[in-house]
């Protein structure tokens, strides 16, 4: 069956020119002095990321990233760096000893993650055994409805015996599979995940406002404005 | 592209976003950095769900709706991972500035306000 895992070699191409584009682009937001600059490298490297995303056939996430990080994320921060008027000089590293000391530090722990990466013996899609698993998780199967039994029940078949075009790990319909997850199995971190947005987004606000105390020069102020 | 390409991505992004929250000054570049490590993460969950499949599924057996529907968790960690980036960004922005009003600066050395 390990044909049907292959990558093509225009999808290998494009994924690396993608990680590239990312990670020189990261590099870039933590080499250059001036923020502004820094933050518009980061919204580059969130957009090679979407184009990885897309590759490893996870369009929804894709879609995701380029709403939430491209369009929300990459904003506030600009945004951030026009109000606070310190872009050059703050962006230095600590001192000499700090940064080669977070050199180390990185690349241990990077090192670290490409060992296990490499060591672990991972469930591959290509270690499935039977045709119905790699049916199922291609999203062509048949349910075989069994008597008595409830529709998340039914024990799912491939939908004719070789499985055809069936690739495990890319979902004929991700985005709604993803849907129907997200709504049932994880229904409570869906919801809790509103709750932590709206806490924050609250918690943002609180912080911004202006104190409410009411000092002298505080009302005069107010006053002043409002004259003006 | 294997899971290993996919993993050493992550792992150099991982290491960039490190490396600039520790060595950084200026708060709004680490917060930068900090996004850049969510992402990272983002990176191996959505690789893991290209590239691996749960051990039940691939030992064969009966499979339920609800089985195959796991295989996607990691695209589900990754979008639960990006709204919780999103509120970070927001009240991470909002102390910056914060800071900004009371100091006048973004520089972190600068922030001991509660020192002592």
């Amino acid at each position: 069956m390990s044909e049907l895992f292959e990558v093509s070699g225009v999808v290998n191409i494009m994924f690396w020119a993608a990680s590239a584009l990312a990670v020189s682009a990261a590099l870039a937001v933590v080499t250059v002095p001036n923020v502004f600059k820094a933050a518009l490298f980061l919204a580059l490297s969130f957009t090679g990321l979407a184009a990885v995303y897309f590759l490893l056939s996870a369009e929804f996430v894709g879609v995701v990233q380029i709403l939430v990080y491209v369009g929300a994320v990459s904003v506030l921060i600009v945004f951030a760096t026009m109000l606070v008027r310190d872009m050059g000089g703050a962006s230095r590293p600590v001192n000499k000893q700090v940064a080669t000391g977070a050199i180390i530090v990185a690349a241990l722990v990077a090192a670290g993650i490409v060992f296990v990466g490499y060591d672990t013996q991972w469930t591959r899609v290509e270690d499935i055994e039977s045709v119905d698993s790699a049916a199922a998780l291609a999203g062509t199967y048949r349910e075989v409805s069994l008597v008595g039994r409830s529709r998340e029940e039914a024990v799912l078949v491939a939908a004719d015996a070789s499985a055809n075009g069936a690739k495990p790990g890319v979902f004929a319909d991700g985005t709604g599979t993803l849907g129907t997850l997200l709504l049932r199995e994880y229904l409570l971190a869906f919801e809790v995940i509103g709750l932590v947005l709206t806490a924050a987004l609250i918690g943002a606000l609180a912080l911004m406002r202006e104190p409410r105390h009411d000092t002298e020069s505080a009302r005069t102020r107010r006053t002043d404005r409002g004259a003006a | 592209m294997t899971l290993e390409s996919v993993l050493l991505v992550s792992a150099v992004l991982f290491a960039t976003g490190l490396y600039g929250v520790l060595s950084r000054r200026s708060a709004v570049t680490v917060l930068m950095s900090l996004e850049i490590m969510f992402n990272a993460v983002v990176v191996a969950a959505v690789g893991f769900t290209r590239f691996t499949v749960p051990a039940g599924l691939a030992a064969g057996g009966a499979v339920t709706a609800p089985g195959a529907r796991l295989a996607l968790t990691g695209h589900a960690f990754a979008v639960f991972i990006i709204a919780v980036a999103a509120a970070e960004v927001a009240l991470g922005l909002a102390l910056i500035i914060t800071l900004y009003k009371y100091r006048q600066t973004a520089d972190l050395a600068q922030a001991n306000l509660m020192k002592n």
